[in-house]
């Protein structure tokens, strides 16, 4: 659905965005992580073809983004970070006006019209003024107009920027029913909501791809991952050496707590599991066991080692 | 074409759907008003060498609003559209940014266009009304409306240009009226000299005033005709293009 081959913007001397290149086919729900001034909105707008690329090309269901942008946006339904609206229409009226620009007219932009407030939950302020509506519900006319002539793409900007919990809850369900038909593009920095949401992921940051895989190959190929935490009843001196010869353990770090008790932080290589190794250990030595447990790390946590600056 | 038509329905909706466009109307019409009342008690006082038609859109007056018509008119047409970030969802619609301008252009032309019903109005009341002989002919009027038409249609897309260029409606505003002062009182430059000025045909040929004071005799010429066609089209052709700017290639 989307190919983007070495995408690169530049503002002046700042690079923006630098040769990024990823793809989504048809069908998938692609988060698009990044911390702020990532180059995120960036590489959206490039996409929908309101910036053009520096140098280059991105290609949409085989059509490329800045010569055939006229046919590539027909294809898209893109809304922009912060939902601009015409905020003196009324939702309805609004709806129409870009429904009608998306070529549909008649009896068949009313159904469509009737079918995109039902599915946003605005059938009941549909005669309200925009600018009168809170900032959830102008969420869901940016949504609804981004679904008016059904595109085969969404190009999400930050869906839930500014929503209360219930609010992302509703939107996160929204686009979960949405990804069963449409291939979705979102950008967020809310990760709990990729996790739930997304089937891949896409980190950048400084204009650049750190990452591009599903969620649950970043969180075990995290470099923290394989750590493992076991609390025993014997001696350090005794206990390190018999767990540091294990192929895939890097360090063991003991520590003492009170009563004769140790910690051990065995840190392993990622996506290894020494938890029943260490388990059969301390029942061939027969070490009292008192806690045993393996860190799972979370896509934060892939984040912030993406993306921390030090 | 489609495409177009939607988009100059909705600029012509905003105008009159809020009470901007009818502001400006009564504002319009008052203005008419007040300069018809005065130019008739010119004639009540003395004997007057030109006609009525002439002297309504010869006065200072009238100048005076006229300019100040289009900054209102104009400014926010671009430059709300990119403070609010609504032109993202605009031109990443399946629509072309001459659709945009033509469109924005459009509907502001035709709002103006609809100001000058009220001075209609008046002239066909003042010989519908009154039993005495009309100090003015059709002709006249049509003349004049034509010079109307064709500085609206000039104006009309400096304060599109002025709207395009930046963010905020109250600079689009101010450097509206101040591109319509400059072309204006450009044409006021020969009266300035005593002795012949070597380059006042061209200064001539820019000043508004003496293209109305042709035409509200009813002396309707070609070259002011071309010359605000003209220049219209490169107007909107640069203002095409700064909003097109961001599409160029770096």
């Amino acid at each position: 659905m989307i190919e983007i081959s070495s995408l690169s913007k530049s503002y002046g001397r700042h690079k923006a965005v630098d040769q990024i290149s990823f793809e989504v086919a048809r069908g998938e729900i692609v988060g698009f992580l990044g911390p702020n001034g990532a180059g995120k909105s960036t590489t959206l707008r490039m996409l929908t073809g309101f910036l053009p690329p520096t140098s280059g090309a991105g290609r949409i269901a085989g059509k490329d983004i800045f010569r055939e942008s006229l046919e590539v946006r027909k294809d898209i339904g893109y809304m922009p970070e912060n939902v601009p609206l015409y905020t003196d229409m009324r939702v309805r009226e609004y709806l129409r006006f870009r429904g009608a620009l998306r070529g549909l007219a008649g009896g068949s932009l009313r159904k469509r019209l009737g079918e995109v407030m039902e599915i946003c939950g605005l059938t009941s302020v549909r005669r309200k003024m925009i600018k009168t509506l809170s900032k959830g519900y102008r969420q869901r006319v940016g949504l609804a107009d981004a679904l008016i002539h059904d595109p085969d793409l969404l190009i999400l900007d930050e869906p839930t920027n500014g929503l209360d919990p219930n609010q992302i809850r509703a939107i996160r369900e929204l686009i979960q029913n949405l990804g069963e038909k449409h291939t979705i593009l979102l950008s967020t920095h809310i990760l709990s909501e990729v996790e739930m949401t997304c089937n891949k992921v896409v980190i950048i940051d400084g204009g650049k791809i750190k990452a591009a895989d599903t969620p649950e190959n970043l969180v075990n190929s995290m470099r923290r991952a394989g750590r493992v935490s076991i609390e025993l009843k014997a001696h350090k001196n005794e206990v390190e050496p018999l767990i540091a010869q294990f192929d895939e353990v890097t360090r063991v770090v003991g520590e003492s707590m009170s009563n004769g008790w140790n910690r051990f932080t065995v840190f392993a290589a990622p996506k290894t599991d020494t938890r029943l190794k260490l388990g059969q250990l301390a029942q061939e030595h027969h070490w009292p066991i008192r806690s045993l447990s393996r860190k799972s790390g979370t896509l934060e946590e892939v984040f912030v080692e993406l993306t921390r600056k030090d | 074409m489609r495409i177009f038509r939607i988009l100059f329905l909705k600029e012509l909706r905003a105008y009159f759907l809020s009470p901007f466009g009818w502001l400006i109307l009564a504002f319009a019409a008052l203005m008419q008003g007040l300069i018809l009342t005065a130019t008739l008690k010119n004639f009540s006082d003395q004997a007057q060498p030109e006609s009525l038609v002439f002297l309504n859109f010869n006065s200072p007056f009238f100048w005076f609003y006229f300019i100040f018509l289009f900054p209102v008119l104009t400014m926010r047409l671009f430059s709300e559209e990119t403070r609010s970030g609504t032109l993202e969802g605009l031109l990443t619609a399946p629509v072309r940014t001459w659709q945009v301008v033509l469109s924005k252009y459009g509907a502001a032309y035709t709002t103006f266009a609809l100001l000058w019903i009220p001075a209609l109005i008046h002239f066909l009341l003042f010989t519908s009304l009154t039993d005495i002989p009309p100090p003015f002919t059709w002709a006249e009027v049509g003349g004049a409306m034509t010079g109307i038409a064709l500085m609206g249609l000039l104006f009309t897309a400096l304060g599109c240009l002025a709207s395009a260029l930046t963010s905020s409606q109250i600079i689009a505003g101010v450097v509206c009226v101040g591109l319509l002062l400059v072309h204006f009182l450009l044409g006021l430059i020969p009266s300035q000299y005593t002795s012949q000025l070597d380059a006042a045909p061209f200064f001539d040929f820019l000043s508004s005033q003496n293209h109305m004071q042709d035409l509200a005799r009813g002396l309707i010429d070609t070259r002011p005709i071309a010359y605000h066609l003209s220049t219209t089209a490169f107007v909107l052709l640069v203002t095409y293009h700064l909003l097109d700017f961001r599409r160029w290639k770096p």
